[in-house]
């Protein structure tokens, strides 16, 4: 129970942290406390329970066992990438090229050029209704792994390739993120700065874009969330994520009692890191709530 | 001045290409230039390849890699593989030997280089309760048996011998609680992983014996190089080591060191290959 009890400490530990600071003080409200309570409790009620029943067989336990594999599925073997912090970093690094490119897309989706309009229009379109698989499947096999410049033989590692898998479908989502914050914001500041005598480009850079920015973070830490949740699908492509380990781990442990624990544990990974940042948009969205 | 440095430069990169160019040749003479050997195995199948703990992938397929990477002088990588990226990794050239539990097939022989003589080759095993009397499959008649869903020998083992009674798992795991559970008289599985299990755990398996079923075919295995590497010196290389592991007996000693026995199919294949 020792680990129960540590759990519910960190959580006390982190509300009253956020409670001084202030910043969270509306988004930590006791229901939170209790969810990531149970979130805590679920893998370890499991593991207590099922450890009574297998220590008659006389192998180790599920807290033992869990206990053993948790460094590897957290950090990934020793010199290499890998574990939850892969997830994380694939998820920063599809963020950071998916935010990039959708910005200039979603820009060139209010262009008043046409066909860069509807070019624009198009992609978003396409990607922004395509399943993440079958684009990071397409991404993975059109891409060698490793590309020839100059005669220098560059790799292209796996989790590369996945994250810009991954990037594709923030990059559409992204851009109707930037379409929808500009048209948002009233026309008649268009035609005010118009009649100011700024151009298009002064009017979108020094008026609108400004404002658009405020509009555009809620929903882009949404996106953020839900890329982070998806990264998992990169296991199926080949890296050695925190799914791919923790599926290591359970073929080479061999033993059913382990299956829910190892998966809770995998669960409450996912979670504690996702809904601090669910809870912050909720607070943030408020905050910039356009109030008439 | 910076245009001749810069035509200089570009000469020096395009010199640089051509060395790589001509080294990529030649698979075993890359091999020794880099120092490294990239060997493809399984992370997911004990006792072929698995990882533990401290997450290093140990098993039969690491420990041959090792051995042909002690021949060479070079260091060895060990690159994670499932069976459905394995020959593609290889003719990218992501990896240099794919040592993945891969049996041999006539459609895979026209993809990927396999390296004759075969090192290993899977069967089926029961691993039974000792007090159901189990010899062969005919013992199993009307018997409840558990198995792995999509084996080969399922359709088989169900129309001549279990019928009814036959309970097909997702995992081997799953099928492993069952029958310690006494849903069933024995679990039919590649005779290996059965083997390795009760060996590794007697504890466990204590009530239990596993026994080779001759009735199905016996499956072998090959190591594999790239298909154009597989007349070249690098295939060559590699088809002695695998005849000199034969030889002396390196195969068995691996195969006994992990599994605890070793199979009749390895004892048949070194005995002959010493003639």
């Amino acid at each position: 129970m020792t680990s129960l009890e540590a759990c519910v400490r960190e959580s006390k530990a982190r509300i009253s942290a956020a409670a001084s600071g202030e910043r969270f003080a509306s988004a930590f409200t006791p229901t939170a406390a209790f969810v990531i309570l149970v979130a805590c409790a679920i893998p370890i009620l499991t593991l207590e329970a099922r450890a009574q029943l297998q220590s008659t067989v006389g192998t180790q336990s599920v807290l033992q066992s869990l206990i053993k594999w948790f460094p590897l599925i957290l950090f990934g073997p020793p010199r290499e990438f890998g574990g939850f912090a892969l997830n994380i970093a694939v998820s920063f690094l599809a963020m950071a090229l998916g935010t990039a490119v959708g910005i200039v897309l979603g820009l060139g989706q209010i262009s008043i050029h046409r066909p860069l309009r509807n070019l624009a229009w198009a992609l978003t379109q396409f990607f922004r209704n395509a399943p993440w698989l079958v684009l990071l499947f397409f991404v993975m096999l059109l891409t060698p792994f490793q590309i020839r410049l100059f005669g220098f033989s560059i790799p292209l590692p796996g989790w590369l390739k996945a994250s810009v898998g991954l990037s594709l479908p923030i990059m559409a989502n992204m851009s109707e993120i930037v379409r929808g914050a500009v048209n948002s914001i009233p026309t008649a500041q268009w035609e005010s700065a118009e009649s100011l005598a700024f151009t298009r480009l002064q009017t979108l850079w020094r008026i609108i874009l400004p404002q658009c920015v405020r509009r555009m973070i809620p929903p882009w830490m949404n996106w953020y969330a839900i890329l982070t949740m998806a990264t998992p699908l990169i296991s199926i492509v080949g890296v050695n994520d925190a799914m791919t380990l923790t599926q290591d781990a359970l073929s080479a442990e061999q033993r059913t009692d382990l299956l829910m624990p190892m998966y809770s544990l995998l669960l409450a990974l996912f979670f504690l890191y996702c809904y601090p940042i669910a809870r912050w948009t909720l607070w943030l969205e408020r905050k910039y709530a356009v109030k008439i | 001045m910076i245009a001749s440095i810069a035509a200089r430069l570009v000469g020096v990169v395009l010199a640089l290409g051509a060395m790589i160019g001509a080294a990529q040749a030649d698979q075993l003479a890359d091999i020794k230039a880099k120092g490294v050997l990239v060997v493809g195995t399984k992370a997911d199948y004990p006792p072929f390849g698995f990882r533990d703990a401290s997450g290093g992938v140990i098993g039969i397929e690491p420990d041959l890699g090792a051995e042909i990477a002690k021949r060479l002088g070079v260091k060895l990588e060990l690159v994670p593989v499932v069976s459905s990226n394995r020959m593609q990794f290889l003719q990218q050239g992501k990896i240099d030997l794919m040592i993945a539990t891969m049996s041999d097939t006539p459609d895979r022989r026209k993809v990927v280089g396999f390296i004759e003589p075969l090192y290993y080759a899977s069967g089926v095993a029961i691993l039974a309760n000792k007090k159901a009397n189990i010899k062969t499959a005919a013992d199993l008649k009307g018997k409840p048996v558990c198995a792995i869903q999509g084996a080969f020998y399922n359709n088989d083992l169900q129309s001549k011998y279990t019928g009814q009674d036959l309970i097909a798992f997702k995992a081997v795991a799953e099928a492993q609680q069952a029958l310690l559970d006494g849903r069933c008289v024995g679990f039919v599985y590649d005779d290996a992983v059965l083997f390795w299990q009760k060996n590794s755990d007697e504890k466990r398996w204590a009530e239990f014996e596993c026994l080779q079923l001759n009735e199905w075919p016996i499956v072998p295995w090959g190591i594999a190089v790239k298909l154009e590497e597989r007349d070249g010196a690098w295939g060559k290389l590699v088809s002695e080591t695998v005849t000199d592991w034969l030889k002396s007996g390196k195969l068995l000693e691996i195969e006994k060191k992990w599994v605890g026995s070793n199979s009749k199919w390895l004892v048949d294949a070194s005995a002959k290959a010493k003639q």
